[in-house]
């Protein structure tokens, strides 16, 4: 059992929803477009999401996340020029969540292209040549595994100083080793089929084979599982900012946004509750489009 | 294993499968503390940053930082270094934190009890709410229940741990004034511990009460639809309750209980942040603060007992999977 899941840290939740099996789903039923109705909304949410974080900052009618004024501190919604109002020190709360979000999920994004491209090669390297090399990068894996990877993520986030970079560091560490078991699993399943054998009898050599017959077959799989991360990630990357170790203020995050309004969380709910909001939507549609495709991808 | 020289023809401990998948499972487990606990030196050796100017201060001049490394060793190679604070475990002897001087051992003692109160409750509440929703939603999948179950389940997967502590604090302990804010165990009475617990332990319950039940409906529905034991129940004229229930809840918590016990790292991992938030007096908040001082045996210590927890939870999943199901018990692979 343990061998299949890609079970880690972050692995956890992603791992699991992209194994548990679903039974009876409903969306077989419906007809027509409606059909594709799971995959639509948060396509369209996620969709959404990026044209706000990374697009509409560039028509120029968002001013800067930092450098608010503070004779605007704590304005109100809907006063002039700040659409949600300001914080504490009069920066747009507007603002601040659009720019907050690019971080996340720049950095979301980063940590699961890596996971996917060295972990996805690890994992099916070890698979492919098995014995030796398959023994010691299991072990290695296993001691990640065994290692709670957020003291991992901590410790290199605090020696190196926070910032954005770093934090991408510190997460591939969750990232790197659960897309490397899902690579290997994967790929230990493709081993016994006959066009694998075919390609060994005609003489393809190895490097070949994991490009054309090993990487079209498991990126499905790889793919769907780095949607479901790139929920668990900005998860993560809220947690470390919320800790004094991500994204360094002033610069905005969702988490070291929801950190520094919980300080004044009585009397400025929005500061807190606002960027709590983006991060579960942000991590819901996520998840919600990684669950569909992978139903179909069991379907299938 | 060392029967073996002493009894003639093969010795019982081979001929049980699940003492040798133990003996097995430990072989591999220990070169797995050795990485985790090299890797935890590693990472905090290597990487730049200075312990003693860390723990000085900016303000120490030259010759006291220097003083400093002296006593502590620090400009030993790392490997020596390892190597002694190995030898010193292998002794009993976790060392003394470089910042209070305290001994790591006392440090453990102080934090785990509270660490782990936390986490039984949480488990607690997620158990405890799982069964009874899972069953629900599996008796009649695709309805009402199950399908308002999948949601929320689906959205608490989604909720962050941090976010869902802050939530509850403006909710319950700000506008409700209900439970306390943070942890406070003056009386140390076991009801202001439960109170103060709650929170805590519901932020870290909830996500896991959505990710059990999903696991534990999934694998209920499967064990319904698939298993000749449920059509022979069925078949018996067993009501559809008491199949549920008696038959296929029981072969589906066993799998429940084996993700349990894998995701026991990833508890230990939650737990940092929400005893930050509630400055609960756990393992997790002495492993932040070390971290941030660069007190190097502390966080050896805590990362190794973690570790120990994990290796053990893993073991305990895998014998027990082998003790409860004769198919693995008897070396015959599960289909």
């Amino acid at each position: 059992m343990g061998a299949q899941l890609p079970e880690g840290e972050a692995g956890g939740v992603a791992a699991t929803l992209a194994v548990a099996p679903t039974v009876a789903e409903p969306a077989a039923r419906r007809r027509g477009w409606t059909r594709n109705l799971d995959l639509i909304i948060p396509g369209a949410l996620v969709g959404l999401l990026l044209f706000l974080c990374f697009v509409w900052p560039l028509f120029g009618t968002v001013p800067p996340p930092t450098g608010g004024n503070i004779l605007d501190a704590n304005a109100p919604s809907f006063s002039e020029g700040h659409f949600l109002g300001a914080d504490q020190v009069g920066n747009d709360l507007w603002s601040r969540l659009l720019y907050g979000g690019r971080n996340s999920l720049e950095i979301a994004f980063a940590v699961n292209v890596i996971g996917l491209v060295v972990g996805g090669l690890l994992g099916a390297f070890a698979a492919f040549w098995g014995s030796f090399v398959d023994t010691v990068t299991m072990r290695i894996l296993d001691v990640l595994i065994a290692f709670p990877s957020l003291v991992l993520a901590l410790a290199i986030a605090q020696s190196l100083g926070p910032s954005k970079l770093h934090t991408i560091y510190a997460l591939c560490f969750f990232s790197v080793p659960a897309f490397a078991r899902l690579a290997r699993a994967q790929t230990l399943r493709l081993r016994e089929r006959p066009f694998m054998l075919a390609a060994g009898l005609a003489g393809t050599r190895a490097p070949r084979i994991l490009l054309r017959h090993v990487a079209p077959n498991i990126l499905p799989a790889l793919v769907t599982f780095a949607l479901l991360g790139v929920g668990v990630t900005i998860i993560l990357e809220g947690a470390l900012s919320f800790l004094g170790l991500g994204v360094p203020p002033p610069e905005p995050s969702w988490g070291n946004m929801i950190f520094e309004g919980q300080a004044v969380m009585s009397a400025e709910p929005k500061l807190v509750l606002l960027p709590s909001a983006f991060l579960f939507v942000t991590v819901l549609a996520f998840n919600l489009l990684g669950d569909a495709l992978r139903a179909r991808g069991n379907a299938s | 294993m060392t029967d073996q020289a002493v009894r003639p023809g093969p010795a019982i401990a081979l001929r049980s499968p699940a003492l040798r998948l133990i003996g097995n499972r430990l072989a591999t487990a220990i070169p797995v503390l050795f990485g985790v606990t090299f890797l935890t030196f590693a990472v905090i050796q290597l990487l730049p940053g200075d312990a003693a100017q860390q723990l000085l201060g900016i303000n120490a001049t030259q010759e006291q930082v220097q003083e400093f490394r002296d006593k502590l060793n620090l400009d030993d190679p790392f490997l020596v270094r390892y190597f002694h604070w190995l030898g010193d475990v292998l002794t009993g002897n976790l060392g003394n934190s470089l910042a209070s001087d305290q001994p790591v051992t006392s440090i453990l003692s102080d934090g785990l009890p509270t660490t782990f109160q936390l986490l039984a409750y949480a488990l607690f509440i997620s158990l405890v709410l799982t069964v009874p929703l899972a069953l629900l939603a599996a008796r009649n999948p695709g309805g009402f229940v199950d399908r308002v179950g999948m949601v929320t389940s689906m959205a608490g997967l989604s909720v962050a741990n941090y976010v869902l502590a802050v939530v509850l604090v403006y909710v319950f302990a700000v506008q409700l004034g209900w439970l306390p804010a943070i942890y406070t165990n003056d009386t140390g009475t076991p009801g202001e511990l439960i109170k103060s617990l709650t929170l805590p332990a519901i932020a870290i319950g909830f996500p896991l009460f959505c990710f059990y039940t999903r696991l534990l409906r999934a694998d209920i529905l499967e064990q319904m639809q698939g298993e000749d034991y449920v059509v022979t129940a069925k078949a018996k004229g067993v009501g559809p309750w008491r199949v549920l229930i008696r038959h296929a809840l029981p072969n589906s918590l066993f799998g429940l209980l084996t993700i349990v016990a894998l995701n026991i790292g990833t508890l230990i991992g939650a737990t940092v942040i929400i005893e930050q938030i509630f400055a609960v007096p756990g393992i997790g908040h002495s492993l932040l603060e070390a971290i941030n001082n660069r007190d190097v045996p502390v966080v050896e210590g805590i990362v190794l007992v973690l570790a120990v927890v994990v290796v053990i939870a893993n073991l305990l999943a895998d014998v027990l999977y082998a003790v409860l199901d004769p198919r693995i018990r008897y070396g015959r692979s599960a289909p």
